[in-house]
């Protein structure tokens, strides 16, 4: 088997090697972000660069979750390429029910001053009455989609609390995956949101300016880029054809 | 025009990361930097950990991992499961055998206390929740089961204490095993 994180791991002594691998496996594998006082690779920005690097093998990244938390998740170029692969996307039924989610458990309360802004986790479960009624699925559809959602931690149920005055009576949140998404992942999400429940406000028009824009940057750069790498090659030619002629 | 292009291999890596452990024919060629598990025919990818490590890890630092539903239910059918497909103890486990899914009911329900049909319909439940995480392979139409590809992760060290387990449980039924 080949060993692709050797060259990262091979100048380290023995106690760093062993809390670099530590630290990559709780990011990887821990339901929630870890605190970086548990684990010493995840307090010096150096091997936390380090940790970045194994992670990008992968397609990964380390994530920031709060002030001294971290978690991974896909990059964000990685994940855009993931999400073109069917074999990789949710069927369309998980995907409305989790959309209903977000929108009963984030959107809602978010708009409503009840949860802040940069969050995707959320204290208020969505009554699974409201996605069987909204989400035009049979019951056993809905319960195998919600099934699916909850193996991949997308969601989490919630027991009812047992108050009648006005406490939240259980249901569906965002699950544990939502630490791992990057700023701008959260920020798509958040505009995405936007676009389906208000396309015609003047925020999903700015949205859409604010995209079209961005889109005419990256076109531009990739154009420069382009010139840029050709400018290389002919240097890199004329280089060999001076090592030639010394 | 230049898209942001993504390195193969990692792109690869990272499909088999949002796949669990998709499976290819043996015939493909594997991606650089995973663990592979093979029956002959078909070729499972798996993720390569460094310096050996595995998720158990966590368990040091006071972590937890991903939370299970009824987590304890599921290891005691995976564990039922093994008691009939993982018949030489002495061997790995993986690939295993495929037996027919009564057999597992009968030992899960030898196992558990209470209504044996209630525990055969939960049990059943578990094996298609093994079977979407990797650790079973079910097949509902030949009504078999089999060890899954992730059970080729577990190191040959920390076998001991499963085998054991496994000496302890009801046997399975060999009229069931036997497809009579």
């Amino acid at each position: 088997m080949s060993e692709p994180f050797e060259p990262l791991l091979r100048s380290f002594d023995e106690r760093r090697r062993s809390e670099l691998v530590a630290a990559y496996m709780a990011v990887e594998h821990a339901a929630e972000p870890v605190p970086e006082a548990r684990l010493g690779a995840l307090r010096e920005p150096a091997s936390r660069r380090t940790l970045e690097a194994m992670l990008n093998l992968s397609g990964r990244t380390l994530i920031r979750a709060g002030r001294s938390e971290w978690t991974s998740g896909y990059q964000d170029e990685v994940a855009e390429e993931l999400a073109r692969d069917p074999a990789c996307s949710p069927p369309a039924g998980d995907r409305a029910v989790l959309t209903l989610v977000l929108i009963h458990s984030v959107a809602i309360p978010r708009a409503a001053g009840r949860l802040p802004d940069d969050t995707w986790l959320s204290p208020h479960p969505t009554p699974l009455e409201e996605l069987r009624r909204r989400s035009q699925l049979t019951i056993t559809e809905l319960e195998a989609a919600l099934r699916r959602l909850r193996l991949a931690g997308l969601v989490a149920q919630v027991r009812a609390d047992g108050r009648s005055d006005g406490g939240d009576a259980g249901g569906f949140v965002p699950g544990p995956q939502f630490h791992r998404l990057t700023p701008a992942a959260r920020r798509r999400l958040q505009e995405e949101l936007i676009l389906a429940a208000g396309p015609d406000s003047p925020l999903a028009a700015t949205i859409r300016a604010r995209r079209r824009s961005r889109e005419r940057v990256r076109q531009e750069a990739g154009r420069q880029e382009a010139g840029r790498q050709e400018t290389r090659t002919q240097a890199v030619r004329e280089a060999a054809v001076q090592g030639e002629n010394s | 025009m230049t898209e942001p292009s993504v390195d193969p291999g990692v792109l690869a890596r990272a499909r088999a990361r949002a796949l669990g452990a998709p499976a290819q024919p043996v015939s493909e060629p594997v991606p650089a930097g995973l663990t592979t598990a093979s029956d002959g025919e078909r070729l499972w990818l798996l993720p390569a950990w460094p310096d050996g490590a595995t998720p158990a890890l966590l368990e040091e630092y006071d972590t937890a991992p991903m939370p299970m539903d009824r987590s304890g239910q599921a290891r005691r059918v995976l564990a039922a499961a093994l008691r009939c497909c993982w018949t030489r103890l002495d061997d790995a486990p993986w690939p295993g055998e495929a037996v027919p899914v009564p057999a597992v009911l009968e030992v899960y329900g030898g196992m558990s206390r209470g209504d044996a049909e209630l525990a055969r319909r939960w049990a059943t439940g578990e094996l298609r929740r093994l079977s979407d995480t990797g650790w079973l392979l079910l097949d509902e139409s030949a009504g078999v089961v089999r060890p899954g590809p992730r059970v080729a992760l577990w190191h040959d060290d920390a076998l001991g204490p499963l085998r054991d387990l496994l000496r302890r449980l009801p046997e399975p039924p060999q009229g069931v095993l036997a497809g009579e």
